[in-house]
């Protein structure tokens, strides 16, 4: 079971977030450990409420999407769309009693573009003070 | 008539999810619910059925996809966008390359051929063996009823040398012993990779294939112990040049193998000492001014060597030399001295696919080692997680004994299939004859250079004034 001081996010990121490479993943998975589960993304649009919501069930405390800056995206308005998902996502858990921000997105900015290290960074910072997720599966049930 | 050499294999599936090459995109906010992509377009019925898988985050519908591209184009908003996945163009590097992963996973997986549609689409030449055309032009003329058929064509290699020429005494007997030597079925060799997340079982998986298929297992000399010294038979214990080994546990040993280092005239000796009845193996790095050492080695009591290359195949000091270079280099040098026949030459190094093998063979190799080949079998990913302490994402050490024995035994039943094509549409009956055949394939740098090498240099005589 995730404990207070180990949470688990999960995160799925567009593929052209600046040094989101597989390098950069994997530094960002020997730093954070469990804690957190990288699905980096053709385009943010490819995230589906489905998704986000068997994260939240399965292994996650919390699911956040990075996506491209607003009119950045190569598929003209995919982050958009995956905002539009997001907003629907926590409308659906704050409806059964679960705190909307355990699912975010986190546009990139277009004038000072971060990596995708500091912005996960900025996530995991707000991301602790989470409590475990009620909604996790338990182990054997 | 002996019976048929052949490799039974049986389908064995992933564990994990393999990563596939595209990924849909599905853009649903307009989509009309005609349910056109789900009931007309999709000849494969993947949007009928979808599954999530949540310890990957990989949704069926990339991973089952085709790549046909009805969907995409008969979508009446045209709503549904095809993208490359970013996980698969993760995989490997330059010289595992994710085709190269993907496809030695379906080989491990099912032990058939890979098969392609729509024409070869890479690149007209490339480096290393990608530089080399092989003769297909038997292939008008298969053999009667296939690879399988009535014509038994043989993959086996002999190892050990043979003595160049007999000596008698006055009175007719024989002056020398005989060499002694073993045959493999296969000219393929297992070698333990240098990194990967590996438990017991998965080395008891990798002996358990390959004691099935008669070839060998190359592993460290310490790694032997409990459960597989009883497949020693199988094994080639890799001595290490700092530590001798006392040999004990090791009875029955039929290949050994030694480091090329300082002191291999010492460590030769000893083994020889303790193991009189086993070939000894003496591994070469591909480095500048390998074929002197090579030449050392040949007068003494190493009957095979062993060349090897980096993981990416290349020489350990110069990237610009390709291991079939070297094994080239080493062949042409020991016919030229008239004693190609008593050493076994053996290649290893970035050995990636079938075709690597028969490749290095036309070169001048006996037989290939494949070490990577090996753990990509089991589903890794060439990640290189384990050589930084993160977890392996397809935990390899979890695999059962069984089922990587199942892997292994299916790569190989897949590349003795294709090494049978090969030679078969090249006319060749046997492996031993490919040796060396370079008749059978064109090189494209000799090709470039016959071709167009003089257009730079003015005869004399036609100098433009």
């Amino acid at each position: 079971m995730p404990t207070q001081s180990n949470p688990n996010l999960a995160l799925f990121y567009c593929q052209h977030t600046p040094e989101s490479g597989e390098g950069d993943r994997q530094s960002l998975e020997a730093k954070y450990g469990k804690s957190l589960r990288l699905f980096p993304m053709p385009c943010s649009s490819r995230i589906e409420p489905i998704h986000l919501l068997r994260a939240l069930e399965e292994f996650a405390d919390a699911a956040y999407v990075i996506t491209c800056p607003e009119g950045e995206c190569r598929y003209s308005d995919g982050n958009l769309r995956a905002r539009k998902r997001v907003q629907r996502v926590r409308e659906a858990i704050a409806s059964i009693g679960l705190k909307g921000d355990r699912v975010g997105l986190v546009m990139n900015s277009r004038e000072n573009p971060k990596s995708l290290a500091r912005l996960v960074d900025e996530i995991m910072v707000t991301f602790t003070r989470f409590e475990p997720s009620s909604m996790l599966k338990v182990p054997g049930q | 008539m002996p019976a048929k050499y052949m490799i039974h294999t049986r389908a064995a599936p992933n564990r994990f999810k393999a990563p596939t090459k595209s990924g849909i995109i599905a853009w649903w906010e307009g989509c009309l619910g005609c349910l056109h992509c789900v009931k007309k377009q999709c000849v494969y019925g993947v949007y009928g059925s979808r599954d999530l898988d949540v310890r990957q985050m990989i949704d069926s519908i990339d991973n089952q996809c085709m790549g046909c591209l009805r969907c995409v184009q008969g979508c009446p908003r045209e709503l549904i966008h095809k993208s490359m996945n970013p996980e698969y163009e993760a995989l490997g590097d330059s010289h595992w390359t994710p085709e190269i992963i993907s496809s030695l996973w379906y080989q491990a997986e099912t032990g058939k051929i890979p098969v392609s549609g729509g024409g070869y689409p890479g690149p007209f030449s490339g480096p290393g063996f990608d530089s080399m055309w092989t003769d297909m032009s038997e292939i008008v003329r298969p053999t009667r009823d296939g690879i399988h058929g009535r014509e038994y064509i043989s993959t086996g290699i002999d190892m050990g040398g043979t003595s160049g020429h007999l000596s008698f005494s006055n009175s007719g007997d024989l002056q020398d012993n005989l060499p002694f030597g073993l045959d493999i079925p296969l000219p393929i060799i297992l070698r333990v990779p240098s990194f990967g997340s590996l438990s017991g079982d998965t080395i008891k998986g990798w002996a358990l294939a390959a004691k099935e298929l008669g070839t060998f297992l190359a592993l460290p000399v310490d790694m032997i112990t409990g459960e597989l010294v009883s497949f020693r038979e199988s094994l080639i214990p890799i001595m290490s040049p700092i530590q001798p080994h006392s040999g004990d546990g090791l009875e029955g040993v039929r290949l050994v193998e030694v480091p090329w280092g300082e002191n291999w005239k010492e460590i030769v000796k000893r083994i020889k000492e303790s193991h009189p009845s086993a070939l000894i193996s003496c591994r070469v790095p591909l480095v500048r001014g390998m074929v002197e050492k090579i030449m050392s080695l040949v007068d003494s009591d190493v009957s095979i060597l062993y060349l090897e290359g980096t993981a990416s195949g290349r020489a350990i000091d110069d990237n610009s030399i390709f291991i079939k270079d070297g094994i080239r280099q080493t062949h042409l040098a020991l016919v030229e001295r008239g004693i190609r026949d008593e050493v076994t030459l053996l290649a290893g190094g970035g050995i990636a696919m079938a075709e690597h093998a028969a490749k290095a063979i036309i070169c001048g190799a006996d037989g290939v080692v494949i070490d990577f080949a090996i753990l990509i079998a089991l589903e890794c990913r060439m990640c290189r997680r384990c050589t930084k302490g993160l977890p392996c994402p397809v935990e390899i050490d979890r695999a059962e004994q069984s089922w990587v024995g199942s892997r292994i035994t299916n790569l190989l039943g897949a590349w003795h299939n294709q090494l049978l094509e090969v030679m078969g549409a090249m006319g060749i009956r046997d492996v031993r004859r490919l040796r060396g055949e370079t008749g059978r394939a064109m090189f494209f740098e000799d090709l470039d250079r016959s071709t167009f090498g003089s257009l730079s240099e003015v005869q004399k005589g036609y100098e433009l004034e």
